[in-house]
């Protein structure tokens, strides 16, 4: 038990409405001009089924999922994630998470969460994010 | 996936291996709230941290702090649109002694992205002005995957603030050639 989280927690589930506005939204917030991640026909010469979403993008949703459940005293140290299938307009990307292991350190609390953000093609992006929480 | 022995084109890429992958660079704009807040609307992200001064001056980080996960986009290069896709989507003219160049040349040309562990030691601040490096970790031996033959390559990134490390990325892709999809190992 720490900051009120225990290892085997699960944390609520979140589903992405994956749209082209979504997709570019992300894509031009993060700078990130690449055109397979606004150009649906660049992306598709290029063997893609559709355009997909930037990995800066796939990562904010990460941290939000983290920071929308753990709070805003959250702090993110780490997030490692195996990259897998693309997120593609039309196909909701369904976030889940487990608490695995918590510890403490100093005046906080540090939680590892395994997370996946998958859609109907698979994983997109599987790994773990280490946070921390003040204690008290 | 299958080992194969080292060839000659690794004993090439093995010059690159613990260097750095192009010129350090300075993020176009320190750390600011127009950013963060395109940021906050793209992504739908209402942690008050990121943009209620009043809140965020309640809590462990004293005031406002950008999300997270921006850490890179601070540092994105500006892009020239024109001849963007031409370029493969590169933002600008890629420099040419670099190992996804060399692997380009070789007919390594597919590009699939891997692995992404992105470390904050902080979170940034307005006014924050990130410095980046960027060194070659590692090239692997020449692999067979159901993508074809192909070569890990994998970089880090460090962000600095006034020479305090704030952040790293640890970035991996595979660069095969498509044109052996399939080839046994």
């Amino acid at each position: 038990m720490s900051g009120g989280h225990s290892v085997g927690d699960e944390l609520p589930l979140f589903e992405l409405a994956v749209t082209s506005t979504v997709i570019v939204a992300g894509a031009i917030a993060s700078r990130d001009f690449m055109p397979a991640h606004h150009d649906a026909e660049f992306a598709k010469a290029q063997g893609a089924p559709d355009m997909f979403m930037n990995i800066l993008t796939t990562n904010g949703y990460v941290a939000r999922f983290i920071s929308d459940w753990a709070g805003p005293e959250a702090m993110i140290r780490k997030i490692a994630i195996r990259l897998g299938v693309p997120a593609i307009p039309g196909q909701p990307l369904r976030f889940s998470g487990q608490v695995m292991q918590t510890s403490q350190e100093g005046d906080e609390c540090v939680m590892e969460v395994a997370i996946r953000a998958a859609n109907e093609l698979g994983d997109h992006a599987t790994g773990k994010v280490v946070v921390s929480l003040p204690l008290g | 996936m299958a080992d194969d022995e080292t060839d000659g084109l690794r004993a090439q890429l093995e010059k690159y291996v613990g260097k750095p992958m192009g010129p350090p660079a300075v993020a176009p704009d320190p750390v600011n709230l127009p950013m963060i807040r395109h940021w906050v609307d793209a992504l739908d992200d209402r942690n008050p941290v990121y943009l209620d001064e009043a809140f965020a001056a309640t809590t462990r980080f004293g005031g406002i702090v950008a999300p997270p996960a921006m850490l890179q986009a601070w540092t994105m290069p500006r892009p020239k649109i024109e001849g963007i896709a031409t370029r493969g989507g590169a933002p600008g003219e890629i420099p040419r002694d670099n190992p996804i160049v060399a692997l380009d040349e070789a007919g390594y040309v597919g590009t699939l992205a891997t692995n992404s562990e992105l470390e904050f030691v902080r979170y940034l601040k307005p006014g924050d002005h990130l410095h980046v490096t960027t060194e070659v970790e590692s090239i692997s031996n020449r692999k067979t995957t159901s993508l074809g033959k192909g070569y890990f390559l994998t970089w880090v990134t460090t962000y600095t603030c006034d020479d305090e490390v704030v952040g790293r990325q640890l970035f991996r892709i595979f660069k095969f050639d498509p044109s052996t999809i399939g080839a046994a190992s």
